[in-house]
């Protein structure tokens, strides 16, 4: 081991406190993983409602429902995820507006809102135009709300991994991955061509995510090397190189090509395997993602 | 005013006078640490050196954890010490996750995030910081940057060209400056780290340090 070194450079830490382990871990996964479930159902709904209207149509409750159960996934995970749980109402009468967390919080509760009115409108009123108006909004804000994520592992200094914009397109590609295969999951009766749609959508969603994590993958470490430290446990025999790759092939691999021989044989049948391959590949690659980075000594 | 820390490291001979004085200070719980000391050896035997390096919140004039917390409770005070309100924190840990030192921690007794704060109440007090007072070799030194005369500036003038910050790659604009430091001693990259080898006790680098995960 010490010939792979020039003698004057072996450089040993001999006493340092330990690292204090995963702080953000599959809690966070958690939060992620069923936000982007709860706003890429509201992007798929209102794509097939501009579509589809027709056939479409009834869909409308239950994918606002869908959206609702995991936006208080995410928002529990949220909660449960913090030290002192029972002080979170501090973000609402103390925030803090350079922080991705508190504009994060104030866009959810919104957006909470939001799917609230949809589900009256839906259920209650039965008021499909203004249902659909309504929906146009929280589409909109759907998109900001997927992507403060993102704006906060940017603003984690520390974890070099976490880049902007790369972490923006993986949060949108997430939404759309994991609202495409839950919509597929949830859409029985909708017609072909709009399953032919979704499955598109979850395909080149799985193709355009990977290839962004093949590229950091490549040349990542190329330019930095916090970046470079940080992939070695992804790489050969890393600690967490398994994980990785599980993450990788069943979030992108297996449903990007389970879509194209689905539409290719004109057969809905494979896509209920591609879109249940996403969901939990999706789980595997985030989590891999955000623990790696912290693996790494700051000091 | 502008407060800053400068430790000499050729002075420094790793005796954690000031980690000790630090914990008795504040009261700092077991397992965590606002300042400690690092040691790496470097060669291979019998020409060997240890480097020691104290490290502790750099007080960055552009803080990433003032910047990421949500409800303010990390925040600058007017002598530009970023100093932390345990009272409005919520432990959401995003400090941790921001701060390229590694100098914020969960207190695994209060269960909110804890860092060094320069001593803020004892400098509200006219006093200096328990670990400058512990030095028995006054390699911490501390004072106002803004203050030309003061023994902070001075010092940085004289050892110009050997002054230091940790990481200026990240853009944080540290306040805390080494004198004598090196790619070994400030950049985390550049030693290795062996797992159960470590001096006085085996510290893993999945030693658990309070929090509920």
């Amino acid at each position: 081991m010490h010939g792979a070194v020039i003698d004057a450079t072996n450089a040993v830490v001999t006493l340092d406190v330990g690292l204090p382990g995963i702080v953000w871990g599959w809690i966070i996964v958690m939060n992620m993983w069923a936000k982007s479930i709860g706003t890429g159902v509201i992007f798929m709904l209102f794509y097939l409602l501009k579509k589809y209207p027709n056939e479409a149509g009834y869909l409308r409750f239950p994918l606002t429902v869908v959206s609702i159960v995991f936006i208080h996934m995410f928002l529990f995970f949220t909660v449960i995820d913090l030290h002192q749980i029972f002080r979170f109402w501090h973000i609402f009468f103390h925030p803090h507006w350079t922080s991705a967390i508190a504009i994060g919080s104030f866009l959810a509760t919104a957006f909470v809102g939001m799917i609230f009115l949809l589900a009256y409108l839906s259920f209650i009123k039965k008021d499909n135009a203004a249902f659909d108006k309504v929906l146009t909004w929280t589409t909109i804000l759907a998109v900001p709300v997927t992507l403060y994520t993102a704006a906060l592992m940017a603003q984690s200094t520390a974890r070099e991994l976490w880049q902007m914009p790369t972490e923006a397109a993986q949060m949108i590609l997430a939404a759309t991955l994991a609202g495409s295969a839950t919509t597929l999951l949830l859409g029985g009766k909708l017609p072909y061509e709009a399953k032919r749609d979704l499955a598109v959508i979850l395909g080149l969603s799985a193709v355009a995510a990977f290839i962004l994590y093949m590229s950091e993958l490549v040349f990542g470490p190329m330019k930095a090397e916090e970046v470079a430290a940080t992939l070695e446990f992804i790489k050969g025999h890393g600690e967490y190189t398994t994980a990785f790759w599980i993450g990788q092939v069943f979030a992108f691999i297996v449903p990007a090509v389970l879509v194209t021989l689905s539409v290719q044989n004109k057969s809905t049948g494979l896509l209920t395997l591609a879109s249940v391959s996403a969901l939990a590949g999706l789980w595997v690659a985030k989590w891999v993602w955000l623990v790696i980075p912290q693996l790494l000594s700051m000091s | 005013m502008q407060l800053g820390f400068l430790v000499d490291l050729h002075l420094c001979m790793g005796c954690k006078g000031c980690e000790i004085a630090c914990k008795v200070e504040n009261e700092v719980p077991l397992s965590t640490w606002r300042l400690r000391v690092k040691y790496v050896d470097v060669g291979m035997f019998p020409e060997t050196t240890r480097t020691f390096t104290p490290l502790r919140c750099n007080h960055c004039a552009n803080a990433p954890c003032e910047r990421i917390c949500p409800v303010s409770a990390l925040h600058y005070i007017e002598n530009g010490i970023v100093n932390i309100d345990k009272e409005r924190c919520i432990g959401c840990a995003g400090c941790v996750m921001a701060c390229p030192y590694g100098a914020i921690y969960i207190d695994p007794e209060t269960q909110t995030a804890d860092k060094c704060t320069y001593c803020a109440h004892r400098i509200a007090s006219s006093l200096m910081p328990a670990c400058v007072v512990a030095c028995p070799v006054e390699a911490n030194i501390f004072g106002d940057l803004d203050d030309p005369a003061s023994n902070i500036s001075r010092y940085i003038m004289e050892q110009q060209g050997d002054v230091q910050v940790r990481k200026p790659e990240k853009g944080t604009d540290p306040h805390h400056y080494y004198v004598g430091g090196g790619n070994v001693s400030l950049n985390p990259l550049a030693s290795r780290r062996e797992e159960g080898h470590n001096l006085f006790g085996k510290l893993t680098s999945k030693m658990p340090v309070g929090g509920h995960h």
